[in-house]
C-alpha cells in the first residue's frame, strides 16, 4: 500500500498509477468539500474534476509541511470559488445591505440528528451567495473581511448574507424535523 | 450545539462516493492535458510506443520486400514470395512522387519565426504583446530524447538490387524518421531526425514549401494548418523510399482589451473589463493587486491606491495561447479633478458661484469635484470662444452667468490647468451643457 508520500513523490513524475491511487483514497473526501459548494451532485462532480486536474497539475507546490488532506481541501475550496466567480454573471446576484438579524428556527441543535446528506441537501438548496458565505465562514473558518476580499463583495454584505443563511438553513432544519415528527412518531 | 459547529462538525470531513464515470473522464483530460504540456517524461512513451508499432510494420513491411543479403538472386526472389504469403504488404501509393529523379531545389532550410512583438507607448501606459506564454504550453525540442531505444538502422537494406528498387518506391514506408512533436501552437519548432540507414542522400520536403537536405533538419511552422511531411531517400542518385506524417500547427488567438475607464479612477469604483480577443475560449485575467479572474468580461474593484499592471491571456480550445500587458493601466490616483457634463443655473440671479457639497446651490453650480489639488485655474467659453467665466479657486464655480445676465442653454467649453499636492501638473478640457428649467 502506498504512502502519501509515496503518491506524492508519483504524481509529481505524472505516474498514472499514482495519479490513480490519489484518486481512489481521496475522491471522496474531496467531493465531499465540493458538495457543499453546489447545487446538486453533478455540479459538485464538475468542481471535482476541476480540483483534481488542478491537484494533478500542482502538487509539486505541496511542500510536504502541513497536512496533505488540508493542502487538497483547500485547493477544492480554491477551485469551487473560482467556479462560483466563472458562474457569477449567469445568476442573478442579489446584495443585500442592511444587516439582518433573524431569530427563527431551531436555534441548538443536537449533533447526529440530522444525517450529512439532509445537511448537504438543505445547503444545495440555498441561494449561491449564502451559500458561499456560509461555507467560507463557518466551516472553512474564514473571517468576514475575508470572505469580502475572497468573494468581492463588501464586508457588511458577507455578514448580513451569513445571518441570512442561517436563518434559512435553520428554517429548512426545522421543517425537516417537523416532518420527520410526523413520519416517525417521534417526539 | 450552534448551527456553525453543526454543519462544520459534521461536514468538514463527510465523504460521497463520486459516480463512476467521473474517474475515467478525469483520466482522459488529464492525459490529454498533459499531452498538450509535452511532458517529457511521458512525450517518450507515447512516441516510443508509436515509433515500436511503426518499427514493426516496416519490418514486415520490409522483409516481404526483400531479405536482409545484399545479392538478390532469382531463388531468393522465390523465397520472398513465399516469405510473403499471409502478410500484408502495405501499398499506400500517397508519399511517392513520379519515378523519376526529383530536380532538386536549393533554397535554403532554416527561417526564423517573424518576431511578432507590438510595443505602444499611449500616454502613461504601455501595451505589450507577447506571443508566448510559459505556462500555457511548451513545444520543446527533445532531442536525444526522442530517439526510441530500438535501433531501426536496419530498416532501409543496402543495396537492393533494381526489381527492389522498383517496388519500395511505390511503397510508402511510415517510421523512417521521428520528430520532436507532431502537433503544436503556432509559431512551431520541429525538430525531425531521419532514422533510416545507411543512404546516399535525403529530402526533406515540409509542406509549407521549404525543404532541407540535412540527415535532422528544424524547421519553424509559422503559419497555422496541418502539413504533410515527406522524407525521401535516395542511393546513387535515386529515390529508394519514402516516408510521410502530418504534422498539425493551431492557430492562436488575439488577446486584447480595453477598460472601460482611463482617467484616475477612485478607490473601489467599479472597473469594467472588455474583451476584444479573437478565436479564444478561455480566459486568464490578472489585475495587477493578487486576484484574478477567468470571466470573459470581469468587472474589478481595486482597494487601494497604486499603479497596476493588468494582464489578459487568452487561450484556444487546443490550449495556445496570447497575451497582452497595460502597464500602468490607469493612475489609480488620490489626485484627481473631474467635471459633470451639465448643470441647471439657478434663474433667480447670480451666486456668486460659491458652493458647497452640501449646499442646494451645489447642482446649480457648475464646479469640480477634487482631491488633492493645490493649484487651479478654470477658463469656461462660449461656442464663439469668448471667456466667459475665469476662476483660480477651486472652490468657486460658474453660476452660469455673464455680465450679471443667466447664459444661454447649449454646450460650452471648459479649461483647467492646474497641479495636484504631488506637483504633478495637469490640463484638462470638456464641455458642459447649460440646461434650463
Amino acid at each position: 500500500m502506498m504512502s502519501d508520500k509515496q503518491i506524492i513523490e508519483g504524481c509529481v513524475r505524472h505516474d498514472r498509477k499514482s495519479q490513480q491511487e490519489l484518486f481512489d483514497r481521496y475522491s471522496r473526501f474531496l467531493l465531499g468539500v465540493c458538495m457543499r459548494y453546489s447545487t446538486d451532485k453533478a455540479e459538485a462532480e464538475d468542481i471535482l474534476q476541476e480540483s483534481l486536474l488542478k491537484i494533478y497539475f500542482n502538487i509539486k507546490d505541496f511542500s510536504g509541511t502541513g497536512s496533505f488532506t488540508g493542502w487538497l481541501r483547500k485547493i477544492a475550496v480554491n477551485t469551487a470559488i473560482t467556479h462560483y466567480h466563472k458562474n457569477l454573471k449567469y445568476r442573478y446576484h442579489i446584495d443585500i445591505d442592511e444587516y439582518v438579524s433573524v431569530e427563527t428556527g431551531i436555534t441548538s441543535f443536537e449533533e447526529d440528528f440530522f444525517t450529512s446528506d439532509e445537511l448537504y441537501k438543505v445547503l444545495n438548496e440555498l441561494p449561491t451567495g449564502y451559500r458561499m458565505v456560509f461555507n467560507l465562514y463557518a466551516v472553512e473558518g474564514y473571517k468576514h473581511k475575508e470572505i469580502a476580499e475572497i468573494l468581492n463583495i463588501d464586508t457588511n454584505t458577507s455578514k448580513s448574507q451569513y445571518s441570512r443563511a442561517k436563518a434559512v438553513l435553520r428554517g429548512k432544519l426545522e421543517k425537516l424535523r417537523t416532518l420527520r415528527k410526523n413520519y416517525t412518531g417521534e417526539g | 450545539m450552534e448551527l456553525r459547529e453543526l454543519f462544520r462538525s459534521r461536514l468538514e470531513n463527510a465523504e460521497i462516493v463520486p459516480d463512476p464515470s467521473v474517474n475515467s473522464k478525469l483520466m482522459s483530460k488529464l492525459a490529454r492535458r498533459e499531452f498538450m504540456m509535452f511532458n517529457p517524461g511521458r512525450f517518450n512513451v507515447y512516441y516510443l510506443g508509436s515509433i515500436l508499432v511503426a518499427g514493426i510494420a516496416a519490418a514486415i513491411i520490409l522483409s516481404s520486400g526483400s531479405d536482409t543479403s545484399a545479392i538478390m538472386t532469382d531463388d531468393s526472389l522465390k523465397t520472398e514470395d513465399t516469405v510473403t504469403s499471409g502478410i500484408p504488404v502495405d501499398t499506400r501509393q500517397d508519399t511517392v512522387a513520379a519515378q523519376t529523379i526529383p530536380n532538386i531545389v536549393t533554397d535554403g532550410n532554416t527561417r526564423k519565426a517573424i518576431s511578432k512583438s507590438i510595443t505602444k507607448t499611449e500616454s502613461s501606459s504601455e501595451i505589450l504583446k507577447d506571443q508566448s506564454v510559459d505556462n500555457a504550453e511548451m513545444t520543446p525540442l527533445g532531442h536525444a530524447d526522442v530517439l526510441p531505444a530500438v535501433s531501426k538502422k536496419d530498416l532501409i537494406k543496402k543495396d537492393l538490387p533494381d526489381s527492389d528498387k522498383l517496388m519500395n518506391r511505390d511503397k510508402g514506408v511510415e517510421g523512417l524518421f521521428v520528430s520532436s512533436v507532431s502537433e503544436g501552437c503556432v509559431p512551431l519548432k520541429v525538430k525531425f531526425i531521419n532514422m533510416s540507414g545507411d543512404f546516399d542522400s535525403c529530402r526533406w520536403i515540409f509542406g509549407d514549401g521549404g525543404s532541407s537536405f540535412e540527415k535532422a533538419p528544424e524547421w519553424i511552422f509559422d503559419v497555422d494548418g496541418e502539413y504533410k511531411i515527406v522524407l525521401e531517400i535516395y542511393s546513387s542518385g535515386k529515390l529508394i523510399a519514402s516516408s510521410s506524417s502530418l504534422i498539425k500547427v493551431y492557430p492562436r488567438p488575439v488577446a486584447n482589451f480595453e477598460l472601460n475607464t482611463k482617467k484616475a479612477i477612485i478607490m473601489n469604483d467599479e472597473i469594467h473589463f472588455i474583451n476584444y480577443s479573437t478565436d479564444a475560449v478561455k480566459y486568464i485575467w490578472d489585475f495587477g493587486d493578487g486576484s484574478h479572474s477567468e470571466l470573459f468580461e470581469p468587472q474589478h474593484k481595486y482597494r487601494k491606491y497604486g499603479s497596476y499592471d493588468i494582464k489578459l491571456i487568452a487561450f484556444t480550445e487546443y490550449g495556445c495561447a496570447d497575451s497582452i500587458l497595460i502597464q500602468n493601466a490607469f493612475s489609480s490616483s488620490e489626485y484627481f479633478i473631474d467635471f459633470p457634463n451639465a448643470f441647471i443655473p439657478n434663474p433667480n440671479g447670480p451666486s456668486g458661484g460659491i458652493y458647497s457639497l452640501k449646499s442646494d446651490e451645489s447642482a446649480q453650480v457648475f464646479h469640480s469635484v477634487f482631491s488633492g489639488v493645490s493649484e487651479y485655474q478654470l477658463k469656461i467659453f462660449s461656442k464663439k470662444a469668448i471667456l466667459i467665466f475665469e476662476s483660480n479657486d477651486i472652490y468657486i464655480g460658474w453660476d452660469g452667468y455673464f455680465k450679471g445676465q443667466l447664459s444661454n442653454s447649449g454646450v460650452y467649453i471648459w479649461k483647467v490647468r492646474g497641479k495636484y499636492r504631488n506637483g504633478e501638473t495637469f490640463t484638462k478640457m470638456g464641455d458642459v451643457t447649460l440646461l434650463k428649467n
